[in-house]
């Protein structure tokens, strides 16, 4: 064997290893598959049969209202998020739209969640109830919803409403998203059955930018 | 008094062959434009009426103050008559013969009082377009036996110099705010103040009503709802450590290692070519 024959081979050697670990590295930084999509898209095209309005007489299928001015409606805000499974203890604050952006305004400290305070709360029968939290920041390290793509369908978690009441919830699907393609008007619907719906960033970072190419989203429902 | 004057209007049939036309033009959606949804009003003080639609009775002993609806009615012509309750429908008080309902839109009829106080109904097309996140719709009509007015919320004029039966609309941040309507441009306030609660998503269409001689100006409120829009997006992590993607230099390294097996390949081929 020549000395430039054995070059050639320690090369190929040198390239094959170099292969074998960019691919274990691709392998293993690749997302986890989603999980109950069909699931959650079932929870928004459902919507509970709502109860029937009677009137006293005429035609029953006419709702009659008092022209009132509308008021504030009971909504119960979730306070308190606990995850055992990836151990998040949060609080969680009413939060809405960034006036300067027009998107959601997801507490800037990231040790704690934002209940979308627009859509619905814990006490509306059908909808989403919108949380949102912070994967990670660039100067507060991991945030509340730094293992939420670890979540798994069956996993369970309680949500604490201002009236004191624990909610537990079962974890349906949990799906990953590029921003530009998420569908959500899914997710922040106020009709389909009623659900839970936990959203953070995920997928490759761009270090530029200093964004999360995706969403993560799990779907979960009253247990 | 009012009901008299009522009869008079209803005797000399002085609203009749109302049309939505313009209504049609204005809110038509493109696509399978087939029935309309439609809601009633009642601002005319003290005078419960039956409403027929058709010749069908449809509201019984609607009162005044209610909103009744929405109703869905398939695109066409539509006979409307408001009696009083229990009479029959020939008798009718106030009546609009082939009114034309167009397809695809959101009207609210309201009967009510025309600026000098006679009893009409006038057809109004409602904005059911989306409103932005955090946003709420508020549209103001005039529909009071009352000359031009302001509305103002929390203190400052939002709409101006409005007369019936005309509108004036906005789409405002979502929440509470404290309005009253004024004769216009002065500070005599004609009704309230009153807390009105702009729910995010939703339209809330008040209607001034009553008369200002027989000093029974109110407000009626309908409110339309699912016309949120969803956030822009949800941004939700700058740390970069929870980042799933691969690197750059890992793709350099695979293009490498691809380099490396193919060139020692080709010299390994060459090598044994030449020896032979």
């Amino acid at each position: 064997m020549t000395v430039r024959n054995r070059g050639a081979l320690a090369a190929m050697a040198a390239g094959a290893a170099a292969l074998t670990v960019a691919g274990v590295v691709a392998c293993g930084s690749r997302p986890a598959e989603d999980v109950g999509a069909d699931e959650a898209a079932a929870l928004a095209s459902t919507t509970p049969a709502p109860t029937p309005t009677t009137t006293a007489s005429g035609d029953p299928s006419v709702p009659v209202n008092a022209g009132t001015l509308p008021a504030a409606g009971a909504t119960v805000p979730p306070v308190r998020l606990r995850i055992p499974p990836i151990g998040v203890a949060a609080t969680v604050n009413p939060v809405g739209i960034n006036q300067r952006t027009d998107e959601f305004e997801v507490p800037p400290s990231v040790d704690q969640v934002g209940w979308y305070r627009y859509g619905p709360g814990l006490e509306a029968g059908t909808g989403s109830v919108v949380i949102a939290g912070h994967v990670d920041s660039a100067d507060q390290g991991k945030g509340a919803f730094f293992r939420l793509r670890e979540l798994d369908r069956g996993d369970t978690l309680t949500v604490t409403g201002s009236d004191g009441r624990e909610r537990p919830y079962r974890v349906v699907a949990r799906e990953e998203y590029a921003k530009t393609g998420i569908p959500l008007d899914r997710y922040f619907a106020r009709d389909g059955s009623p659900r839970l719906t936990l959203i953070t960033c995920g997928g490759p970072f761009d270090a530029k930018t200093r964004h999360y190419r995706d969403n993560i989203v799990v779907t979960a429902v009253p247990a | 008094m009012q009901f008299a004057m009522f009869r008079r209007v209803a005797a000399i049939g002085a609203v009749s062959a109302l049309t939505f036309a313009g209504v049609g033009a204005a809110t038509m959606s493109p696509a399978y434009a087939a029935s309309s949804k439609v809601s009633v009003v009642h601002g005319i003080p003290d005078t419960p009426v039956d409403v027929y639609v058709n010749g069908k009775k449809t509201l019984d002993n609607f009162k005044p103050g209610d909103v009744a609806g929405p109703l869905t009615l398939p695109e066409g012509k539509y006979d409307i008559a408001l009696t009083k309750p229990g009479e029959a429908v020939d008798k009718a008080i106030l009546k609009v013969d082939d009114a034309a309902v167009p397809g695809g839109a959101n009207i609210s009829l309201a009967a009510h009082l025309s600026a000098d106080g006679k009893p009409q109904i006038t057809p109004f097309a409602n904005d059911v377009s989306k409103v932005d996140a955090g946003k709420a719709r508020l549209i103001v009509r005039h529909t009071a036996a009352a000359p031009a007015v302001d509305v103002r919320a929390g203190g400052k004029p939002a709409f101006e110099g409005l007369t019936n039966p005309k509108e004036a609309k906005a789409d405002v941040a979502a929440g509470t705010v404290k309005a009253d309507v004024v004769l216009a441009g002065t500070d005599t306030v004609a009704i309230g103040p009153a807390d009105l609660n702009l729910k995010e998503g939703t339209a809330t269409i008040v209607y001034a009503i009553g008369s200002a001689d027989a000093k029974n100006l109110d407000l009626v409120a309908q409110t339309i709802s699912g016309l949120h829009s969803a956030p822009g997006g949800v941004p939700s992590g700058t740390g970069g450590q929870a980042g799933t993607g691969v690197d750059t230099w890992w793709y350099v390294l695979a293009g490498a290692g691809v380099l490396l097996l193919v060139g020692g390949g080709a010299r390994v081929a060459t090598a044994r070519a030449g020896r032979r």
